[in-house]
């Protein structure tokens, strides 16, 4: 596992370097992480990339015709080959994942995940938004998610931060106080 | 030297009484058939002859019995000797046992009672011993019972405070449900937001 993380990190750094003297990160990023997302969410092309009983050659027509699919450049199409042929298609994810963390340092961008129990206007999440940016001192890219069973508050996690000002937690605390005082 | 002087002298008793029987005899008149109160020639060398040969005969067996008889008497009163010391012997190791066990026997009523008091002693500290562990098997027994008893009143109350607590959650949970407004859940985010903005 950490071997696969170390590899995947290796791959992406390479690809974000390329990235960046072609100017083309962002692509790179996205096209990236659509090949990614498919190589996850469907088996069939999962095992189309890295069944070792099908040739190389066919591997690298299934990995062209995603790379078409997603408007890949040449360096990008060249890249996605190369893990076919190193055998490293399974690492997609990993470097899908290293590479967008690459990114967001290289643009000083935490990414980060707050849960309400209800739904935020865009004022209020604006304003969560800026709470975290200054605690965290990055700008913050956030998704947000409804979660009824925190009651109130919310829980916002960004990078390896986690603020927790739920109802729930509080509740839980509560019962903590009550069963720990002897 | 001694002892031939002592044979002179037996034979001279010897004939001293020889004489003074063959005077007795022939003053009672036992003289042969000459009539007088004198016996004849013959009869008196009769009586030498028969004394001599009497005399020779004592001498004889006096000479050759003497020594067998002495050393006999000797063998004898040296073998009762021996025997006497033998049985004296016996006697004094008789006297020896017999002291030795008079000892004992005044020494077992003291070694009876000492095995009495020491049988007693024992029973007393084998008593005492089975007292003090019972004592302390009974003491443990109680405070195991003590601890069970602190240990469940323990648990009992833990439970309760858990009960209480999962209870005053239940209702404190059904309480934000029922009352928590969209305005209430704004306010609490932007209090909490406040609260970590300030602190950071």
């Amino acid at each position: 596992m950490k071997k696969n993380t170390v590899l995947a990190k290796r791959y992406a750094r390479a690809l974000f370097l390329v990235g960046q003297e072609e100017d083309a990160v962002d692509a790179f990023g996205s096209v990236l992480s659509e090949v990614a997302e498919v190589f996850e969410a469907e088996p069939a092309v999962r095992d189309g990339l890295t069944n070792p009983l099908y040739p190389v050659e066919v591997r690298e027509k299934v990995m062209d015709y995603l790379a078409d699919q997603a408007d890949a450049t040449p360096v990008m199409r060249n890249f996605l080959r190369l893990l076919v042929q190193k055998k490293r298609v399974a690492l997609l994810p990993e470097i899908s994942a290293a590479y967008g963390r690459m990114v967001d340092e290289e643009r000083n961008v935490c990414r980060g995940r707050i849960v309400t129990a209800m739904e935020m206007d865009a004022e209020l999440e604006a304003q969560v938004k800026a709470t975290l940016e200054k605690i965290t001192g990055k700008s913050v890219v956030v998704t947000t998610e409804v979660d009824p069973s925190i009651l109130g508050g919310l829980i916002a996690q960004v990078g390896d931060l986690v603020l927790d000002g739920s109802l729930r937690t509080q509740l839980d605390e509560l019962k903590e106080s009550i069963t720990g005082r002897e | 030297m001694r002892r031939s002087s002592k044979v002179m002298r037996a034979v001279l008793v010897a004939g001293l009484v020889l004489l003074v029987a063959v005077a007795a005899w022939a003053t009672e008149g036992h003289g042969g058939g000459g009539g007088g109160w004198m016996p004849s020639y013959e009869k008196w060398m009769d009586l030498v002859w028969r004394t001599m040969n009497f005399a020779a005969l004592v001498a004889i067996l006096m000479a050759t019995l003497r020594k067998p008889i002495a050393n006999g008497l000797a063998r004898r009163r040296q073998a009762i000797i021996e025997q006497f010391e033998e049985l004296e012997a016996r006697r004094q190791e008789a006297e020896t046992k017999y002291r030795e066990y008079e000892g004992k026997l005044a020494g077992i009523e003291a070694e009876v009672q000492h095995i009495l008091d020491a049988a007693v002693a024992q029973g007393e500290a084998e008593k005492e011993r089975i007292i003090a562990e019972a004592e302390r098997a009974a003491s443990d027994i109680k405070r195991q019972a003590e601890m069970a008893v602190q240990h469940e009143l323990a648990e009992a109350k833990r439970q309760l405070l858990a009960e209480v607590a999962e209870a005053a959650a239940k209702a404190a949970e059904e309480l934000v449900r029922k009352n928590l407004q969209a305005e209430d859940q704004v306010r609490l985010i932007k209090e909490y937001l406040g609260k970590v903005g300030d602190a950071n």
